[in-house]
């Protein structure tokens, strides 16, 4: 009798043992299975997420030109179909790498773009659509997380390799996973040309046209430029159907120059400030005597000179405002074609060049948005190749679930 | 004893079981629970390569051009290092059983990896005209002459910056490939042929269109310079005029302005000019009344209604200021159709009451700019009456100047609605399949 006792009870206690582990095998295979499920359904949001991105223009569809915040997100160029997206629509999201900047002139924040001394796109935080508003009106605000980010497929370098007269610049043209040999590159050289201490310099170009060798890198050689002079070449390269763009600027005053930014998409209204004014270099300095010019990239990749009027601000001087008073010159840009805006500069018999692009293409700006995807427990990513007004770019969107649930193995 | 056995063969079954399920609930790799989306990456870098339509000059080079290997160039570079491809392309067939024939193909690896995937695109070769054949207004029932009055005798007004020979000519141009015969008018005195039932050139006279080109002047024969069509300073003449587009079942067309407000006749009217300076015509109506020109219009649609007797009438049907008009969504869509762009917004100033609707017994075949209330009264900028008896028909654009011809082409178009036959895409060699397959290499 007690031996049957004993038996029922360590069979007993055996049994309920081994469901419980049995059950805990069970379940972990069960919810490795469900994870996997979630996140191959990530995978395709992240796909089809992209796609609505790139293939609607937002509402209203030319938000991207107006001082509007869109009730619809999309970023597809509305003249175009398929994967073509606004070059300007694309200016007006926050960049989430740059640091924002802030101009006391206007007492506004701007969304900061920076590739290099000189080559900046600063937009007013009262134009730029930020990472929540998007999510909102992609429908994703608490559900999902995501980085958009949309970088030129082509990258041309240019790299100062003789800096006397001749002046020689070494130009390397390469893709994701491939260097570009035999690619067209098309360049427009501008010299500043000096005019005195009290007087706004002016430019004078050189067009031309070159090759790349089997490593993708094209030589030039530029006469009369001496180490002082100050200059900017801008280069398109492009070979059977991709487009890329460089640039490259030497100046000789890196303290007193002008920052654009812009505080209007619909009036294409465009502030040049003293850099004293935004980055506090300290007591009062000369004034910066400015020559702005506007050129088109026109469909034989050349630059075309595009006249701005005079009353828009096209010469004139920006003083440093102390502290108190701040003063900054309003320009109009002429037009919505995407082009590049060259202001010339002098202070002090020390001159320089500033390059602003109008349009995110015309000088190939990347441009990432939304949340850093690092540390997130599983991230989705995909890809496509779009074009931005005939530059070839990539848009890579990673995406993430914010509803909490963890990796398992 | 024996419970416990038993609790331990549960055991080893259920032990078993597990085994089994876990062998067969195969989980998938972590490529393929989060993968690219290699079909539409492929997709768009064929786009991307084809924005300056260089991939379709490309694929229709020789094998050995060197276009070839920039291509080639270009895909790798556009492509990240991970990434391994296949690009062919074949030549599209037609006439045989077989459809594709692959012509030549690109690659950087050998093979393509555990998992791929491909997108086609079609690329038509930059030598080929497509054509597009219009079909023939009137081939599927009567009509199809397309009378454009091209008079040498007369002047117009409200065309100011054109001549009526120019806008002719530009008419001739739009629409001539989509009726039977298009014949020019080219004096008074054959306008007056075919108002006496001749035709000019064997043609069909009965259902025809006529363009007057004159603007708010219409040519007047000299043998209907006469009584009873002098009536009225010729207001007795657009009576006449009414009477024979419902006769001939004609569709008459008013590019621009108020419509039949002056007859012109440069032979006649030597020394009678319309108070504007413009030699060679008459105003319409009586001349106690400075509005008398009101009246042709009145007459026009009084013949039209075949009453028996004319009536001189000088109301007034246009609104007192002018407004914006707003092309319709039926002539918009049909402007992607037939590829003719006017602004859709246009200036209104000469919008004939909805009134004449009932006061002449029309309906409105088609209304090319949407209609506007102004103070109550609602006015038809731009449409096409039909008489309630089907026989007769006015076009008249109450725009202001100067005319855009091509409202008067796209509302005519969009009214008849004639088809267009394009030519077949596929005609051999003139388009190629390009497929681009993708894969990764690298990872688990």
């Amino acid at each position: 009798m007690a031996g049957s006792t004993i038996d029922h009870l360590v069979s007993v206690t055996v049994f309920l043992g081994a469901v419980l582990l049995f059950i805990s095998l069970f379940n972990q295979t069960i919810q490795t299975a469900i994870l996997y499920q979630r996140h191959r359904n990530l995978a395709t949001k992240c796909s089809d997420l992209l796609d609505n991105i790139l293939l609607n223009p937002g509402i209203p569809e030319d938000w991207g030109k107006k001082d509007i915040t869109p009730i619809g997100f999309g970023l597809q160029d509305p003249e175009f179909t398929q994967y073509r997206l606004s070059p300007f629509s694309l200016m007006r999201l926050r960049s989430s790498i740059g640091e924002p900047v802030y101009y006391p002139g206007t007492g506004v924040y701007y969304s900061n773009i920076t590739m290099g001394f000189g080559e900046y796109l600063l937009v007013s935080f009262t134009q730029i659509l930020n990472y929540s508003t998007a999510a909102k009106l992609l429908g994703i605000n608490n559900t999902y997380g995501f980085q958009l980010t949309i970088s030129p497929i082509v990258t041309v370098s240019v790299k100062e390799t003789h800096v006397g007269n001749p002046l020689t610049l070494t130009i390397s043209v390469a893709g994701r996973g491939f260097p570009l040999s035999n690619a067209v590159v098309s360049y427009c050289f501008l010299k500043v040309v000096e005019k005195g201490s009290q007087n706004s310099p002016s430019y004078s170009s050189a067009f031309g046209i070159v090759y790349t060798d089997d490593t993708g890198v094209a030589v030039l050689n530029f006469e009369d430029v001496d180490a002082t002079k100050s200059y900017a070449l801008i280069v398109y390269a492009h070979l059977s159907g991709l487009v890329g763009v460089g640039y490259h600027q030497r100046v000789s005053a890196d303290k007193r120059y002008v920052i654009p930014f812009i505080e209007s998409f619909e009036d294409r209204r465009v502030i040049l400030a003293h850099s004293y004014d935004v980055h506090y270099f300290g007591p009062p300095e000369s004034a910066v005597f400015f020559n702005a010019t506007f050129v088109l990239l026109t469909e034989d990749f050349t630059l075309r000179e595009m006249p701005m009027e005079n009353a828009t601000g096209k010469i004139g001087k920006v003083n440093y405002g102390k502290g108190e008073k701040f003063e900054y010159a309003p320009l109009t840009i002429p037009t919505y074609n995407p082009g590049i805006l060259v202001v010339t500069y002098q202070s002090n018999n020390e001159y320089g060049i500033i390059l602003m692009p109008w349009g995110i293409s015309s000088m190939a700006f990347p441009v990432t948005f939304g949340d850093d995807p690092f540390g997130k427990e599983w991230v989705a990513t995909d890809i496509r190749q779009v074009i931005v007004n005939t530059i070839a770019y990539q848009a890579k969107l990673a995406l993430w679930s914010l509803e909490g649930y963890q990796v398992i193995g | 004893m024996m419970r416990t056995i038993e609790i331990f063969l549960v055991i080893v079954i259920i032990t078993a079981a597990f085994i089994i399920s876990s062998f067969f609930a195969v989980l998938p790799l972590p490529r393929r629970v989060s993968p690219i989306n290699l079909r539409r990456l492929a997709l768009t870098t064929l786009q991307t390569l084809d924005v300056n339509y260089d991939l379709s000059e490309t694929v229709f080079k020789s094998d050995g051009d060197p276009a070839w290997s920039e291509l080639q160039i270009a895909l790798s570079a556009c492509l990240p290092p991970n990434m391994v491809y296949n690009l062919t392309v074949y030549d599209v067939l037609s006439g045989g059983t077989q459809l594709y024939r692959s012509l030549k193909s690109i690659s950087n690896a050998e093979s393509l990896g555990v998992a791929s995937d491909a997108s086609s695109y079609l690329v038509a070769s930059s030598n080929v005209t497509f054509n597009v054949i219009p079909e023939k207004i009137g081939a599927r029932g009567g009509g199809g002459t397309l009378y454009i009055l091209n008079c040498s005798d007369a002047n117009g007004w409200w065309i100011t910056g054109y001549t009526a020979q120019s806008l002719a000519e530009d008419l001739n141009n739009l629409l001539s490939p989509y009726f039977q015969r298009t014949i020019m008018v080219q004096n008074t005195a054959q306008l007056g042929q075919i108002l006496n039932g001749t035709a000019l050139q064997g043609e069909t006279l009965q259902s025809a269109v006529v363009i007057n080109t004159f603007g708010e002047a219409v040519p007047i024969p000299s043998a209907y310079c006469t009584t009873p069509y002098s009536t009225d300073s010729y207001a007795y003449y657009c009576y006449f005029l009414g009477q024979r587009v419902r006769l001939y079942n004609w569709t008459w067309l008013s590019i621009v302005g108020y419509p039949l407000y002056y007859v012109s006749n440069t032979g006649l009217f030597l020394s009678d000019q319309n108070t504007w300076g413009i030699y060679g015509m008459k105003r319409v109506g009586r001349s106690e009344h400075w509005d008398g020109g009101q009246s042709g219009i009145h007459a026009f649609l009084q013949g039209l209604d075949n009453r028996p007797q004319y009536t001189y009438d000088r109301t007034s049907l246009i609104p007192s200021t002018g407004f914006i008009a707003t092309l319709s969504l039926q002539v918009l869509e049909c402007c992607n159709y037939y590829g003719i762009y006017p602004s859709p917004y246009q200036t209104s100033t000469r919008a004939l009451k909805d009134s004449i609707l009932s006061d002449y017994h029309l309906t409105i075949g088609l209304k090319i700019f949407d209609s506007v209330t102004v103070s109550g009264t609602t006015y038809n900028p731009g449409a096409l009456y039909n008489h309630i008896s089907k026989s007769g028909s006015l076009l008249a654009l109450g725009l202001t100047r100067t005319p855009d011809i091509r409202l008067t082409a796209i509302g005519l178009l969009s009214y008849y609605k004639p088809r267009l036959y394009a030519s077949e895409y596929t005609a051999a060699g003139t388009s190629r399949l390009v497929v681009l397959q993708l894969g990764l290499v690298g990872g688990i």
